[in-house]
């Protein structure tokens, strides 16, 4: 026992048990395993090398360019020709503003595939790269590529913006083609046209080694070229939308929407405050970030269809109209007088107009705005078919504009208010005030903006889009991706021409709020509207119209947050639009027709 | 060559030889790329044939100086070499430690100087006669303890367990009984075993049947117990209050192909070059693994990798056996001598070639943790290289000295 378990024995059988094991490792890796390994070793060194798509640029409906296409310097960074790092360092720091940590975990984490360009910085401006290149021949690592990135030449709201893919997106897009380099539309039209805009990126494979260095083998086949995107033609006329925002007051929040009656195409598209989206393509710094996003007035909330607010008198159409779709009034049916207020149970529903407006017909009632004649007559109506007589005219309803994200907004029954208010609350008091575009009711400008287009079109709603068309290519017309752009508003061609006259008589007769939206030389209809929101705020204002030659033209809906009354703040700017659309566009039209 | 006498171990010089031409020729292929035509030599190979004719030299002088000042000068080198430690700590760092002296293009490592003299001068102390048993391990631990505090800060984490293991393998050869061995060792099979019950329970159990056989008090049995079964309570409440990235670091060191692209990068690319060899290899300087540079370091660390490559499954075995009958002959060596601290010395000696052999080797075959321990005699290196030659070297000199001395 003893000279068996000798040191020097022992040490034997240790080294003998060691190298089995090696030796056994070994015959596994190399000759059970050894196939296996031998077609993981021919794969290591064929990379695909990506060849990115074009993206699509978007023209306005005469092909003048929104959103274009431009050469962008992006500085990238080889690790592998990197000198010193410390003096990279501080030049990066000093030009770029970039961290100096930051460089060192980016050189970190591609150690291993050191001949990989990595992006540093995008867009760079004309003095910095003046300044850069002065200094690249120190710095050998650094080179600039030219590649393109967007410029939005309009601010605006439905262009959306492009960013670098998050880890998100990239889950859900790696299938069709995307790197984590790629670009994708963020919102707007770059995010709901997307597929279209995209393209598809191409590839070329080539033999590298270990750092990503190409060894230019074979060069020149397997290239598969890229796809480029489709690019997009708005119906959106751009010298329309330049001017809409234009005469927009400056210092007051709201939204201007214009459709073309016939089409459902949007002509101009406005939100205020905006923001220039060409601040998103650089790499944005914190302070611009945190002033966009903390201020009050929300210049990146796009309020044609993301900003639900109570519609108040403008909502008046449609009370009227479902009225005398349920006989509860005619044409002429006079009904009780305003006495400048109306008492419902035990509470006192104001008039606006103190004096009263005295005995009116439907037509008179909605020139003056008199809430009197609306109150009595949501009386006599359900709540819960007044919902869906709402949402049959698409208000409360989204859309279904080619935009993402669009809000529903809100228009309660009866079962809303058992859920919110209790079993034993009346619901008559907020059927009062829903009668007048009042209370829980939120639409959104767009909405508002489509139903009167509607009422224009004879009662034919089509959905609201900015796409007319893609090309490239080949080519896809708006109607091609979409089915069920029309439908019937449910209102008989009598009701209709009372609601005509009506709205006429609002900007046209004497006593009419909405005087200040009349054109030369045209026909204007349309309603007036100040909707109460918060108690002491003055009124949001809103005007929504048509503007009529031989036949409707276009619908303009402008919505100002708590600017006042619609007559006196909102109308002259629907006034103007439709004056500029008068000289400037529809004139362009018959005279070319003219010149044909 | 060196000497007449019939007590210089030839086999085992020519087995020196034979290991440091492969590892030149090694090099040669490793410093080379070949794509399609064109070739790319790095000069690391002729380097490396330079340092061979310098340590065959060394060893000639080595064989000649009287052995009376070589036991002189085991203390004073062995103080010169702590001092060398301290010293590197106040040095810039180097890919991210203190670890290398820089004489323009040498680089020279003091923990590789600290490796041999640490032995010496516990095989030193520790043989005086009638020390007893508790003695031998206080001391050894005294005289190890000190390079390997500053070595651990340096951080080297793969070094300081060779010192350990070589410190082992001289209690060992000092007579000292297994069973403490044992019992050293036992707290860190403890702590792996804690994170399974079933494991610990049949340690445990095991522990306490060898120390009842090897008829230790029952005081001494009770106080490993309780401190077994303590470090292995706690272990699973020290990891759980670990942050995660500090047990990722510990996973990931555990099992490299964790994080594929950062510390399994080199692990995986190894296996796929070893791999990738299978029988017969690549053939000599057409490894695409390593022409392409997949692995790095290939001349130094992962020059396995690179004969496995290229050579394949009977290539590497054969390096293996070179290897296997280098260290047999040593573990000879160690039952031949009869110096007490001749014999201790030869262990140690033995214990941390093979120790780094096999670390290294099991590394590039990804069956042991990374660390940063260099393949003994065939990766590149000067300092290291001089380093295991010498020891190597030492173990021939006692060897040649048998019969002078008692």
């Amino acid at each position: 026992m003893k000279t068996n378990l000798d040191p020097p024995n022992v040490f034997k059988i240790i080294l003998a048990v060691l190298f089995l094991f090696l030796i056994s490792s070994l015959f596994e890796l190399q000759i059970i395993k050894g196939n296996y390994y031998h077609q993981i070793a021919e794969r290591n060194f064929v990379r695909l090398n990506r060849i990115p798509a074009t993206r699509g640029e978007i023209y306005d409906r005469n092909y003048k360019p929104v959103v274009i296409n431009i050469p962008s310097l992006n500085l990238y960074l080889t690790p592998a020709k990197i000198k010193n790092v410390k003096s990279l360092m501080q030049f990066l720091q000093f030009n770029y503003g970039i961290d100096p940590a930051e460089v060192d975990s980016l050189v970190y984490n591609n150690r291993f595939r050191s001949y990989q360009d990595i992006l540093i910085a995008e867009n760079t401006d004309y003095d910095t790269m003046m300044r850069v290149s002065e200094d690249l021949n120190y710095y050998p690592s650094l080179n600039f590529k030219v590649e393109t990135t967007r410029q939005y030449l309009i601010p605006n709201h439905f262009t959306g913006y492009v960013g670098r893919i998050n880890a998100d997106e990239y889950s859900r897009v790696k299938e069709e083609g995307y790197s984590i380099n790629s670009s994708i539309g963020k919102t707007g039209l770059e995010k709901y046209y997307e597929v279209l805009l995209h393209g598809k990126d191409g590839n070329e494979i080539i033999q590298v080694d270990a750092t990503g260095k190409s060894l230019n083998l074979f060069k020149n086949n397997l290239v598969q070229q890229p796809e480029n995107g489709l690019s997009l033609v708005l119906t959106m006329d751009s010298d329309l939308q330049k001017y809409a925002s234009s005469v927009f007051p400056g210092g007051v929040n709201g939204a201007i929407a214009v459709i073309d009656v016939k089409t459902g195409g949007i002509l101009a598209y406005s939100s205020k405050p905006d923001f220039d989206q060409n601040m998103m393509m650089t790499k944005i710094n914190k302070d611009d970030w945190n002033r966009i996003s903390n201020d009050p007035n929300k210049p990146m909330l796009d309020r044609v269809i993301h900003g639900v607010y109570p519609p108040g008198s403008v909502f008046k159409a449609l009370t009227a109209s479902i009225g005398l779709e349920r006989g509860v009034i005619t044409q002429y049916s006079l009904d009780r007088p305003c006495t400048g207020g109306l008492m419902i149970g035990n509470r006192f529903f104001r008039c606006w107009s103190r004096a009263g407006h005295g005995s009116l017909s439907v037509e008179d009632a909605l020139r003056v705005s008199c809430d009197v004649f609306f109150y009595d007559l949501s009386l006599k109506l359900n709540l819960d078919d007044f919902q869906k007589f709402v949402f049959a005219n698409h208000l409360a309803q989204r859309t279904g504009i080619d935009l993402p994200n669009e809000r529903q907004g809100l228009f309660p029954n009866t079962a809303w208010y058992k859920k919110h208010y209790g079993k034993y609350t009346g619901i008559i008091g907020p059927k009062v005030n829903l009668s007048i575009g009042q209370g829980e009711i939120q639409v959104s400008p767009l909405q508002i903006c489509a139903y009167y287009a509607a009422l224009a079109n004879n009662g034919k709603w089509i959905r609201p889009h900015l796409l007319d068309r893609a090309i490239g290519n080949k080519t896809i017309l708006y109607r091609d991706l979409n089915q069920k752009l029309v439908t019937q508003l449910p209102v008989s061609a009598n009701t209709l021409r009372i609601i005509h006259e009506g709205l006429y008589k609002v900007v046209n007769a004497p006593g009419g709020t909405g005087g200040a939206a009349r054109v030369e030389g045209a026909d204007v209809y349309g309603k007036t509207g100040s909707a109460e929101n918060h108690v002491g705020s003055p009124t949001h204002a809103w005007f929504v119209g048509y503007y009529v030659t031989d036949t409707p033209q276009i619908a303009v809906c402008v919505f100002m947050e708590n600017a006042g009354h619609g007559g006196s703040s909102a109308a002259p700017i629907a006034g103007q639009i439709m004056r500029y659309y008068h000289d400037h566009i529809e004139n362009n039209k018959t005279k070319m027709v003219a010149e044909k | 060559m060196f000497t007449k006498s019939k007590n210089f171990d030839w086999t085992l010089f020519v087995l020196l030889l034979i290991l440091l031409m492969m590892g030149v020729f090694a090099i040669y292929s490793a410093s080379t790329t070949k794509i399609g035509d064109t070739y790319n030599v790095k000069n690391f190979w002729w380097k490396q044939a330079i340092f061979v004719i310098f340590v065959l030299l060394t060893l000639y002088f080595l064989f000649r100086i009287p052995f009376a000042v070589i036991d002189l000068l085991i203390v004073p080198a062995y103080i010169f070499s702590l001092l060398t430690l301290v010293v590197v700590l106040f040095l810039p760092t180097i890919n991210g430690s203190h670890r290398w002296f820089q004489f323009g293009f040498l680089h020279f490592q003091p923990s590789e100087m600290a490796k041999l003299c640490t032995i010496l001068m516990v095989a030193k102390i520790i043989s005086k006669p009638y020390m007893g048993e508790l003695s031998i391990m206080l001391r050894g631990f005294l005289v190890t303890l000190l390079p390997v505090a500053l070595i651990i800060i340096e951080p080297d984490f793969g070094t300081t367990v060779v010192f350990c293991i070589s410190l082992l393998a001289m209690f060992a050869a000092a007579d000292i009984p297994f069973i403490y061995i044992l019992l050293i060792v036992s707290p860190i099979l403890s702590i792996i075993t804690s994170f399974y019950l079933l494991y610990f329970i049949i340690f445990i159990l095991l522990l306490i049947y060898l120390l009842i056989k090897y008829r230790l008090s029952w005081v001494g049995i009770s106080i490993a117990v309780v401190i077994n079964v303590f470090i292995s309570l706690i272990t699973p409440f020290i990891w759980q209050g670990l942050k995660t990235y500090q047990q990722n670091r510990i996973l990931t060191f555990l099992d490299p192909t964790l994080d594929p692209l950062g510390a399994g990068y080199q692990i995986i690319q190894a296996k796929i070059a070893i791999g990738s060899g299978s029988i017969l290899g690549k053939g000599f300087l057409l490894g695409t693994q390593k022409n392409m540079n997949f692995l790095p370091e290939h001349h130094t660390d992962f020059i396995f990798s690179v004969i496995g490559e290229e050579f394949g499954f009977v290539g590497s075995s054969i390096l293996l056996l070179v290897f296997f009958m280098f260290l047999w002959r040593l573990s000879l060596a160690v039952g031949k001598l009869n110096v007490r601290e001749r014999k201790i010395a030869t262990a140690g000696i033995m214990a941390y070639l093979s120790f780094q052999i096999f670390i290294n080797i099991g590394m590039n075959i990804g069956v042991v943790p990374t660390t940063g321990i260099p393949l003994p005699f065939i990766s590149y290196g000067g300092s290291n290289l001089l380093i295991n030659s010498l020891a190597v070297g030492m173990v021939m000199k006692y060897l040649l000295e048998r019969g002078f001395m008692k």
